[in-house]
């Protein structure tokens, strides 16, 4: 065929057509909201195997419940499930549900950004203020609507290796921060690793500073700080904690902490290399899955003095942008239902969000807890659920500089500070 | 037209001569045209998705970096002017002067030591040798890793109780070497380089050999008959000959180093302290982790300005070349 002018622009033309016809929506109904079946994409982070088969049978006895509705469990790990989030918000490219932390700087900017549908009517339909605890709907309830429903309450705190305390000779579980730190020094007197953290992942070394900071500065102050109320330029408190971390990382914390993840650095608890993991509710399962028994495992509460418990809450958020909100509501309210939280309770926390369910008793560790959060007089919460995202950047950052010693910890506070006020 | 005035141009004129001279030139301008135009069904689909995926998004990017925006739908972009190159070139960013250091070192020893090692490699397996493929298949090998296989890869080797460096200093008793290779601050960047290097130096060595193919042989026999030996032909005859081989690797390498990112977010995410932080991971940290969409577009916008002033003029040189 001979090519002339007038077929080369037809042909381009033709081209540019299926270029634009492709870039347009073809109008197919695919994600079923015309009517018939109804498939929910539910995202989460990476789960533990006893927790994927707990949320697999949550979903499996759902979908057994309301023929018509599937579900579809997408995992991601923890950053990259934060990214994925993100990257969706305003998109219509999301989940229809998605698992995420409660707080301003985590929740609360996904809530502010209107990915998050307000949940006030399913509150009535399904009457779920009746079903959680107070302490549950408070994360829930914190942005002035009902964005999201509770799925755990986490508390984070010291799990100890009995064994190898019995072997550095400490008799008792530290009941203040200078008992804590003396158990560490009879610790690495009988040449064993006190504590395991991961700085890759720069949350894990985070828990350190944030109780370090409740410790010195008191509940009190440390709530303002942490809301950046306060000048951490001005309080000697923050320098007294900075100075206390640098002392941790130099003495205490497992060799080369810097440069492993908290996975790595857990496989140092779990073998009996280190003897203590500051982590929260959900390493119970970690622990039994990772070959410990939980009867040779204790757990106390970083002594900070004020009474608070270290720990956050965790829910389930219907994205603003579904289409299919009452299908979501109904898997909600039938996987936090006492017959579904009764099957799975203990898989992700020792204590359900349901106030008619009895904490779980398969995992020794989970009878540890309710006595914790009864004795606690209040909740302090992580620091990247408190602070912006970029202030927590620089907040990590900060605290890294200060444990490989290129900002002195006198110059910390000062050097957040520069950063909140310039932003 | 102009061929009936070429004909009633009288034969040894000066307007005759001047057709002869540019009749050819239109012919050849009309051809390029046809061509141009035969061409275009199959261009513009391709031009319409580089548009659409890499040239939009370039300039969408430079146009964020003028306002203050979260990213998300919800939120207008409100328009700053130059607040955010502000930011970034007054040290309001802590970050951005360190990942911009961190991503010139990464250039300087990218051009200095991959490339020296690849064209000794090069040269070595360009001999006549038993196992030659095999060499050149092993060395070649870890290009075709994914980098994020790569990054942890070498995350277990430098895992500071357990990895194989660390291992072996021990095992030799060097015990006062073994380094928190990933998690020193002061090293850590260029343990990450050192796996870039692993990863890297095959491909360049591959074309440092096809280089050397092109390098005639006549020319290296006639230096050998005038006296010449192995460095003085290496000198004079093999490297004006890999010229444009070098200048081809120079340049990929260089492009290569200021875009890496993979290998960073593998090893260290930028961390300890952002101490390993580059110019492409923190614009991608400041809009997809911080949310500051405008700073990582500022960021972004550098690190363009930057790769432009290095590719232009290898355009124009590989251009010209080709006209040649």
């Amino acid at each position: 065929m001979r090519y002339t002018r007038s077929t080369a622009l037809a042909a381009t033309a033709a081209a540019a057509l299926m270029a634009l016809a492709g870039c347009s929506s073809s109008g197919d109904d695919s994600d079923g909201a015309g009517g018939g079946d109804v498939d929910l994409k539910v995202w989460m982070a990476t789960q533990e195997p006893t927790q994927k088969e707990a949320i697999d049978t949550v979903i499996a006895d759902f979908e057994a419940a309301n023929p018509g509705i599937t579900v579809t469990l997408e995992e991601r790990a923890v950053d990259s499930h934060k990214d994925a989030l993100r990257q969706v918000a305003g998109t219509d490219s999301g989940p229809d549900i998605y698992w995420y932390w409660e707080g301003p700087g985590l929740g609360g900017e996904l809530v502010e950004n209107g990915m998050s549908l307000d949940l006030t009517e399913y509150y009535d339909q399904y009457k779920w203020e009746d079903r959680f605890s107070d302490a549950a709907l408070a994360g829930i309830t914190q942005y002035g609507g009902f964005d999201g429903i509770p799925w755990t309450m986490q508390g984070e705190a010291i799990y100890y290796n009995k064994t190898l305390f019995e072997q550095a000779g400490i008799s008792e579980t530290p009941a203040t921060y200078e008992d804590l730190v003396a158990a560490a020094d009879k610790l690495v007197a009988a040449g064993i690793t006190p504590i395991q953290f991961g700085g890759t992942v720069n949350w894990h070394v985070m828990r350190l500073l944030d109780a370090l900071i409740e410790t010195k500065c008191g509940a009190d102050l440390a709530d303002t700080l942490n809301t950046t109320q306060a000048g951490w330029d001005t309080e000697e408190c923050v320098t007294e904690a900075f100075t206390e971390l640098k002392t941790w990382g130099d003495t205490y914390l497992n060799e080369g902490f810097m440069g492993i993840n908290n996975d790595d650095s857990s496989q140092l608890f779990y073998t009996g290399e280190a003897a203590m993991a500051f982590e929260g509710t959900w390493f119970d399962s970690n622990v039994a899955e990772n070959g410990m028994n939980p009867d040779e495992v204790g757990i106390f509460t970083f002594p900070t003095d004020t009474g608070r418990l270290y720990g956050f809450g965790e829910g389930f958020y219907v994205n603003a942008t579904t289409t299919h909100a009452d299908e979501a509501a109904k898997f909600l309210d039938f996987g936090t239902a006492t017959a579904s939280q009764e099957k799975v309770v203990g898989a992700w926390a020792a204590m359900s969000v349901n106030n008619e369910v009895d904490p779980s008793t398969d995992n020794a560790l989970h009878g540890l807890w309710p006595d914790i959060f009864n004795a606690a007089t209040g909740l302090y919460v992580n620091n990247d659920q408190n602070l912006s995202l970029d202030q927590t950047t620089e907040y990590w950052r900060i605290q890294n500089s200060v444990l490989t010693g290129d900002i002195a910890p006198a110059d910390a506070g000062a050097e957040f500070q520069k950063f909140v006020d310039a932003n | 037209m102009s061929v009936i005035e070429h004909k009633e141009a009288p034969e040894g004129s000066p307007r005759r001569a001047l057709a002869r001279q540019t009749k050819p030139g239109r012919r050849q301008r009309g051809a390029h045209r046809n061509t141009f135009i035969a061409a275009l069904p199959y261009l513009v689909p391709t031009a319409l998705l580089y548009g659409y995926f890499l040239l939009y998004p370039m300039l969408d990017s430079v146009r964020i970096s003028f306002y203050e925006w979260s990213g998300f739908r919800t939120q207008e972009p409100t328009w700053v002017g130059l607040e955010n190159y502000v930011r970034l070139f007054t040290g309001a960013d802590p970050v951005f002067w360190k990942a911009f250091q961190n991503s010139v070192i990464w250039v300087a020893l990218a051009v200095l030591i991959p490339m020296t090692l690849s064209l000794l490699l090069a040269l070595a397996l360009n001999r006549k040798m038993i196992g030659r493929n095999l060499f050149r298949s092993v060395f070649y090998i870890p290009a075709v890793f994914a980098s994020i296989t790569v990054a942890a890869m070498w995350r277990w080797i430098y895992n500071p109780t357990l990895g194989a460096v660390n291992q072996v200093l021990e095992g030799i008793g060097l015990d006062s070497w073994t380094q928190q290779w990933l998690g020193n601050p002061k090293i850590a960047l260029y343990s990450i380089f050192v796996a870039a290097v692993w990863q890297g130096v095959g491909f360049n060595m591959v074309l440092f050999l096809a280089g050397l193919q092109q390098v005639p042989p006549e020319l290296v026999e006639a230096a050998k008959l005038d006296g010449a030996r192995g460095p003085q032909i290496f000198r004079h005859v093999t490297v004006p000959a890999l010229r444009p081989t070098f200048v081809v690797v120079l340049i990929l390498t260089i492009i290569n180093s200021l875009k890496v990112f993979d290998l960073v977010v593998g090893m260290t995410g930028g961390g300890p302290a952002q101490s390993t932080q580059v110019l492409a991971l923190w614009s991608y940290s400041q809009s997809f982790s911080n949310h500051n969409f405008g700073q990582g577009g500022a960021v972004a916008t550098v690190l363009l300005v930057i790769s432009l002033c290095l590719v232009v003029p290898y355009l124009i040189w590989a251009l010209k070349g080709e006209e040649d």
